[in-house]
Order: structure tokens, then C-alpha cells, then sequence
């Protein structure tokens, strides 16, 4: 089992970026990022670590359990707040303070000069924290990671960066099979394949709306604001091959594209797989009845990790549920605190 | 008045500002905190300097301009760090830092003007002394943390702390009261050098704003105006940038015009769709451009110092608020009267005063209004579709529709009489022709 640990550690290497992901609070987020820090070859890379949003707290702000601070080795670089900067543990050289702002002030980026604790608070907008992963090729970082928190609190995606490892346990289902199920899931969206090139460079620029794309490769935009909208109309999109949302993809929409005759096959791109808030059944109906789902930016899953333990204490079986989850999503499963 | 204040303006002065390619969102803000010029020594030094960045942003290759560039989006608000360094509050970590940065950039920019003696055009003290400060080992890189070579004493329970990782939060404690003292000792050091800073901060701001208007100047093809002594003005080949913009998306080309004007109102009549708007907007556009110190979008300008600039277009804000489209802008002129009534120089360009009542209270309105700010000293342009009693103001009037095509050009006419092409250009607009037929027929039932 730790053999294949080393293994994901070697996967990381091969990217430029890296997300941790959890798919709710205490499903081992943090350890997974500790356990990541603690094993990279520092003497090969150069790395720096961030978090999106408020992360890192000693305490958990929702469950009040105890929530670790992260323990930096000497020479890695982090971003983080001013105000959790100011609480650092360790000795460290600042090397950028952002125009980025934060609740806690602007996030300045340091390198360890000492091994010691920090709390990490980076970027809070998607926009942030494409700009500090850019800042960091600039200071010329091998791999920038992100702590990133999947929830609706997080305005920033974490589907920014090149690669991602996906926490998941029982604190997100207590009930072993559900918990597979839904993870699966995410998996699966996560793992969605992306758009063509020429629908990435057309489609990416544009922020807001929907927009299709005819079978001559012409852009129009809808007229109507959000697919939270519930006057969606489709006229005139006889010859429409892609329709894109670029913000959330909700099941009431997705059930109108699916019922609406002309968009039978219809390639449904959004921007990253955050933005995709359906039910697996809607989603399966409208994939059962032709049409597909594409994004414009894909992180490469390269692990996922459980904890098997609630935060009111449940234990599910670790060894059971990662071969079970393994067989499911067909990538290797790690409970790291167990090994 | 700030640039902040008149930015919304409907003349459009924001599509000039947000054409401004700055590189620091301090640049920005500095510049909407600049106050508007009302000196001419003040209006030719500031072009006097724009100038120099003109030839600078001609002369030079663009590989230069990007390495200049890049180092103008490194500089920071550090106002507020100014600001404590000023009331002597000791300085954290992120501020030397700020401090640090600040100086190290502007070194680098003061050495990348030297090259093309730009130097001493904006005046940027020099930080070497700052730098000395802050940079113990002499690296010369814009890091900083609170370095060994500060106290000896430092330095060993940094080595201890590595030797000892389980004794560190012991020793972090320790280091951190004389780290305290280091930080004490360097905002003492700094105090005497804070207005270096801050004007070094300010120059930087300036360069990045007159390298911006350079290009500008450069790309929209501006020129560089005369001021006027005798309180006239005057344009060739005068331009709305926006508009331009629009019509060269669109395929089509601007038709410049020539204008000028004094003391004595000057009235623009003309057709439907003749450009009397663009001309005021322009106007407007100029006179704002002009009392900040930008590029003017004609081939020649001339023009005079105002201390208040009214523009009155129908004000769609008003309506917002409740207003009906009369009442606002009867609001709107009634201000203008009584700015005339101060002892300021004065410019006002109103667009068709009193359009959306029956003319012919419509016209008596415009006239009166014509002859009581003829008796101020104030500069007046006005445009109107009444007929205006020959006399009261030096009359302009669109050239108008010449062999199918509109001429926008303006052309001195002895009196205000309006041309009668309305019905012509909704014929040429593709309008109902029964609605237009009828229409003619009713004309010449009553001529």
C-alpha cells in the first residue's frame, strides 16, 4: 500500500499544478495535502501551496473538530492572507503581496526559510487564483497546489489546475454504498471529457450567458440571462450542435434541453465540472437520449482518498470500502491515515 | 474637479480613459484623483511632458517599452504604508516588504529612462539609500524577510531552530521580540526617507500615465493643442474618437469637421442625422481632454481655458429619477444661467434646449435663452431645430444631404434658419411611404 502511495506522489510530479479536492468537510482533505507536502522531493521541485478561501483553520468552522495547521518544510513556497501571515510559525522570506484581497487581507506570497506551521487562506475568486498560479510559473514554481474546498461557500475552482486528487468518506455518506455512488458520480463529472479546441478557443472568453453554436460553426447567444431562468425558450436553434452554459447547469434546465425535439444531440459544454449541479438521474436521461456533456477545462484525476470516519465518530471498513470504490471508479483508492 | 467627478460625463470621456492602457490599478486611481487644470502654465508643462513620452514611444522598439511595461504593473497602493511610516508606527514585515519592492522598481525604471533621458522629464528620487536599508546582503532582489544579518543574535537561534525543529516554537518566541527591535531600528532608518518615497510612488504613476497618453496620442492619431489667449477656441478636422470607433467597426468612415467659437453663442442647425450631437459631445470630450492633458482628437485644436464645462443632452438619469424629460432639462439649463451669473469662465453646450415642447413656445424659449447668455461672458454652443431670428449668434448649419449622401461638415449660414430635409431622410430611411407622402401633402396644404 505504500508503494502505491509513492506512486501517486510520482503522478503529481508529472503536472504543473495540483487540487486537493474534498467533497465535504472531514473527509481528510488536509490530511491528504499534508501526506502530499510531507513526501514531495523538495530537492527535485520547486513547490508552492495555496488554499482557496479560508482553510486551515485550528478549528473547523462548522464541526468545531480540531483542524490541523499545515506544517511547511524549508523551501517551499505558500500563498496566503496578510493576517494569517502575520500568525506564521516558521521563519519565511515574502516574495509577492497580490492585489488580490481577501476577508483577511491580501494574499502574499512567502517562501519557508524554516520548517513550521501556517494557516492557509489564498485566493477567493477563480480569477485570483489563475492569477497566483501564473505568478507562480513566474517565480519559477514546478508545482503549484491548491486546497481546495469543493462547496457552494467557494466562489473559486478548483478545476483550474492541471491535475487533482479527490477526498471523499463518511463524513459525506455514512451508508457505504451511497457513499460509492456518489462519489462515482462526481468522479465521472470530473472525468468528463473535454470540448474540441475550436469550441475552448471560441467559448472560454465568454463569462456569462448561454450561448450554441450552429452546425456552420456560427456563435449566437441566447437571449435570456441564466439557466436558472425559467423562461427558457429554444427558437430558431434548429441547427444548433453545442450549447453552452457558462454558469451552473441545473437538472430543471438540462430537462428542457433534453425534451426539446431539435437538441436531441446536442453537445452540452460548461465551464468546468463545478459547475454542474444535476442529479445523476437527469443527467443519465439526458445522456440516454443522445446528447453528451463537454467542458472547457478538465483537471487529470490522479487518486482519490478516504477517510472512513465520521465526524460523530461512524467507522466505515477502510480496506472494504477503497476496493469497493477502486472497482467502481477504476483508479487506485488510499486511506492515508490508516497507512 | 476631480477626473473622477466628470468621468461619466455622456461626452465620452470614459471610452478615452479605459482606452488608456495603465499597467497599475494605483496609476488608475491616481489619475481619477487628478484635479482638473484651469492654468495655462500648468496645461503647457503637462503637455510639455506628454510630449517628450510622444517622442519617447515613437522613438523607441517594443521589445523596450514592454520591459518598461512590465516593471509599471509591479507598483503597488502603498499609501497607507507611507502613511505609517510617516506617523513612525513600526512597520511589519509586509510593509518593509512594500517599502522594498517600491524602491528596487523604481530604481529599475529610473535606469530604463535614463536610456532615453526621460529621467529628467518626471523627476524619481533616487531609493538607493532605502534600498541599503533593506537589503543587508546587497542581493538586489525584491524579497524580504527580516534577515540574519541583522543581529547576530538572530542568526543563531535560526541555526538552532534548524538544528532543533522540536525546540522551534520556543525559539520562534524568542526571535520574535528581537525581530521587533530589527523592525523598530529599520522604520527609524526609513522615517527620514519617506518623502523620497512617496514621490518616487507618485512618479512612477506618472510615467506609467504619460506613457499611456503617449500611446494614445500615437495610436488615435491626437494632437497636441494650443492654448488660446483671446478666449477663443477653435478645431480642425475634429473627431469623436467612440464614434469613430463604432463607425470603423461598421465599415464606415467619420466625416471630420472644423469649428470654432468665442464669446458670442454660436447656434449649429441642420438635419435629422446631420452629427449636431457628435459636434457638441466633442466639444465637450475636447474641452475635458484639453484641462486634463490628453491627446486632442482633431488635426489642429486652439483652444480656451475654462474654469466650469455644462454639457445638456437629454439626461435619460433624470427621467430615472422622476423627472419628466422637460422638467430636467429645464433643471439642467436654469444651472447654466446661473453659472453665468458668477464671475467664472464659463463654457456650456447645450443639445436642442426645449425639443420636447410644442415649438412654438418651443422657439421663444430657445431665443430668450439665446439673448440672455449672449450677455454674459461665457462661451455658448447650442444646436436646435427652431427658426431663430437672424442676429443673436454666430449661426453654423450641417451641410446636410448633397448628391443622396449626408455632408456632416459645418458651413456658416447669416441666419438661423433651419433646413427642411426631415422628410427627405425618412424617405431615404425606408420609412412608410404613406405615412411620408401624407405628410408632404399636409406641407404644402399649409404653404
Amino acid at each position: 500500500m505504500i508503494a502505491l502511495a509513492l506512486t501517486f506522489i510520482d503522478d503529481i510530479l508529472n503536472y504543473n499544478s495540483l487540487s486537493i479536492v474534498g467533497l465535504q468537510k472531514n473527509t481528510g482533505k488536509t490530511e491528504c495535502l499534508k501526506y502530499v507536502l510531507a513526501r514531495l522531493p523538495l530537492e527535485q521541485k520547486r513547490v508552492a501551496v495555496t488554499s482557496i478561501g479560508i482553510d486551515g483553520e485550528t478549528t473547523d468552522q462548522v464541526t468545531r473538530t480540531q483542524k490541523p495547521e499545515i506544517v511547511l518544510r524549508e523551501g517551499m513556497y505558500f500563498g496566503t492572507s496578510e493576517a494569517h501571515y502575520r500568525q506564521r510559525r516558521l521563519v519565511s522570506e515574502l516574495i509577492d503581496v497580490s492585489d488580490e484581497s481577501t476577508s483577511l487581507g491580501r494574499v502574499v506570497t512567502a517562501r519557508a526559510l524554516t520548517q513550521g506551521k501556517i494557516l492557509l487562506s489564498g485566493p477567493s475568486s477563480t480569477l485570483g487564483l489563475q492569477r497566483w498560479m501564473h505568478d507562480m510559473r513566474r517565480h519559477k514554481i514546478d508545482l503549484a497546489i491548491v486546497d481546495g474546498a469543493l462547496s457552494r461557500l467557494s466562489l473559486a475552482s478548483p478545476a483550474v489546475s492541471q491535475s487533482m486528487i479527490l477526498a471523499t468518506g463518511a463524513a459525506y455518506s455514512i451508508n457505504m454504498s451511497q457513499l460509492i455512488q456518489r462519489t462515482a458520480f462526481v468522479v465521472d463529472l470530473i472525468n468528463l471529457d473535454l470540448t474540441s479546441d475550436s469550441n475552448i478557443a471560441l467559448l472560454t472568453p465568454l463569462e456569462s450567458g448561454m450561448w450554441w453554436i450552429d452546425t456552420d460553426g456560427q456563435l449566437h447567444e441566447m437571449p435570456m440571462v441564466t439557466s436558472l431562468s425559467q423562461q427558457v425558450e429554444f427558437q430558431g436553434m434548429e441547427n444548433c450542435s453545442t450549447l453552452y452554459v457558462a454558469g451552473a447547469l441545473v437538472d430543471a434546465f438540462l430537462e428542457k434541453v433534453r425534451k426539446n425535439k431539435n437538441l436531441k444531440h446536442v453537445e452540452l459544454v460548461v465551464r468546468d465540472f463545478t459547475k454542474i449541479f444535476v442529479t445523476p438521474q437527469q443527467l443519465r436521461l439526458f445522456e440516454k437520449m443522445g446528447g453528451t456533456i463537454r467542458v472547457l477545462q478538465k483537471s487529470k484525476l490522479i487518486a482519490v482518498t478516504v477517510n472512513p470516519t465520521s465526524p460523530s465518530g461512524y467507522v466505515l471498513d477502510s480496506d472494504v470500502l477503497c476496493d469497493k470504490l477502486s472497482q467502481a471508479i477504476n483508479l487506485p483508492v488510499y486511506d492515508l491515515l490508516k497507512n | 474637479m476631480q477626473l473622477k467627478n466628470v468621468i461619466e460625463s455622456p461626452c465620452g470621456l470614459r471610452f478615452m480613459l479605459d482606452g488608456l492602457d495603465l499597467q497599475s490599478g494605483f496609476a488608475r486611481r491616481w489619475l481619477l484623483d487628478t484635479e482638473m487644470m484651469t492654468n495655462a502654465e500648468e496645461i503647457a508643462a503637462c503637455y510639455g511632458v506628454l510630449q517628450h513620452f510622444v517622442d519617447f514611444v515613437r522613438s523607441i522598439e517594443p521589445s523596450f517599452l514592454n520591459t518598461l511595461l512590465f516593471r509599471l504593473q509591479g507598483v503597488k497602493d502603498i499609501r497607507t504604508t507611507i502613511k505609517n511610516l510617516r506617523q513612525s508606527s513600526t512597520l511589519d514585515d509586509i510593509e518593509l516588504f512594500e517599502v522594498k519592492h517600491l524602491a528596487i522598481l523604481s530604481t529599475e525604471v529610473v535606469k530604463l529612462l535614463k536610456e532615453h533621458n526621460l529621467d529628467e522629464v518626471v523627476d524619481i528620487p533616487s531609493l538607493n539609500e532605502v534600498i541599503t536599508i533593506l537589503d543587508p546582503d546587497g542581493m538586489k532582489i525584491a524579497t524580504f524577510y527580516i534577515y540574519d544579518s541583522y543581529c547576530e543574535q538572530l542568526k543563531d537561534l535560526r541555526v538552532q531552530m534548524r538544528k532543533n525543529p522540536e525546540k522551534q516554537e520556543d525559539l520562534l518566541v524568542e526571535a520574535a521580540d528581537i525581530e521587533e527591535g530589527v523592525r523598530q531600528d529599520l522604520t527609524r532608518q526609513l522615517h527620514s526617507h519617506v518623502d523620497d518615497i512617496e514621490r518616487a510612488l507618485v512618479a512612477l504613476a506618472k510615467v506609467d500615465i504619460g506613457v499611456a497618453k503617449a500611446r494614445q496620442v500615437v495610436e488615435q492619431g491626437l494632437c497636441f493643442p494650443a492654448i488660446s489667449i483671446d478666449g477663443s477656441s477653435c478645431y480642425s478636422a475634429m473627431f469623436h474618437p467612440q464614434v469613430k470607433d463604432a463607425l470603423g467597426r461598421a465599415g464606415k468612415q467619420f466625416q471630420p469637421v472644423n469649428i470654432g467659437f468665442a464669446y458670442r453663442p454660436t447656434l449649429i442647425t441642420g438635419a435629422n442625422m446631420g452629427g449636431k450631437t457628435v459636434v457638441l459631445k466633442t466639444l465637450t470630450l475636447c474641452q475635458y481632454l484639453f484641462q486634463f492633458g490628453f491627446g486632442i482628437p482633431a488635426s489642429e485644436a486652439c483652444i480656451a481655458i475654462k474654469d466650469d464645462i455644462m454639457f445638456c443632452i437629454g439626461d435619460e438619469q433624470s427621467i430615472e429619477k422622476g423627472l419628466s424629460s422637460f422638467a430636467a432639462e429645464m433643471k439642467n439649463i436654469d444651472a447654466v444661467i446661473k453659472a453665468s451669473r458668477e464671475n467664472r469662465k464659463l463654457l456650456a453646450l447645450i443639445d436642442e434646449p426645449a425639443r420636447t415642447t410644442n415649438p412654438t413656445e418651443g422657439t421663444a424659449l430657445v431665443q430668450a435663452l439665446l439673448k440672455v447668455l449672449a450677455t454674459k461672458q461665457m462661451s455658448l454652443v447650442m444646436t436646435t431645430h427652431y427658426d431663430i431670428e437672424p442676429g443673436t449668434a454666430h449661426c453654423l448649419r450641417v451641410k446636410g444631404f448633397d448628391n443622396g449622401l449626408m455632408n456632416y461638415s459645418l458651413v456658416e449660414v447669416e441666419d438661423g434658419e433651419v433646413p427642411h430635409e426631415a422628410l427627405n431622410i425618412a424617405q431615404s430611411l425606408g420609412i412608410d411611404p404613406e405615412w411620408i407622402d401624407l405628410a408632404r401633402q399636409e406641407l404644402e396644404k399649409s404653404e
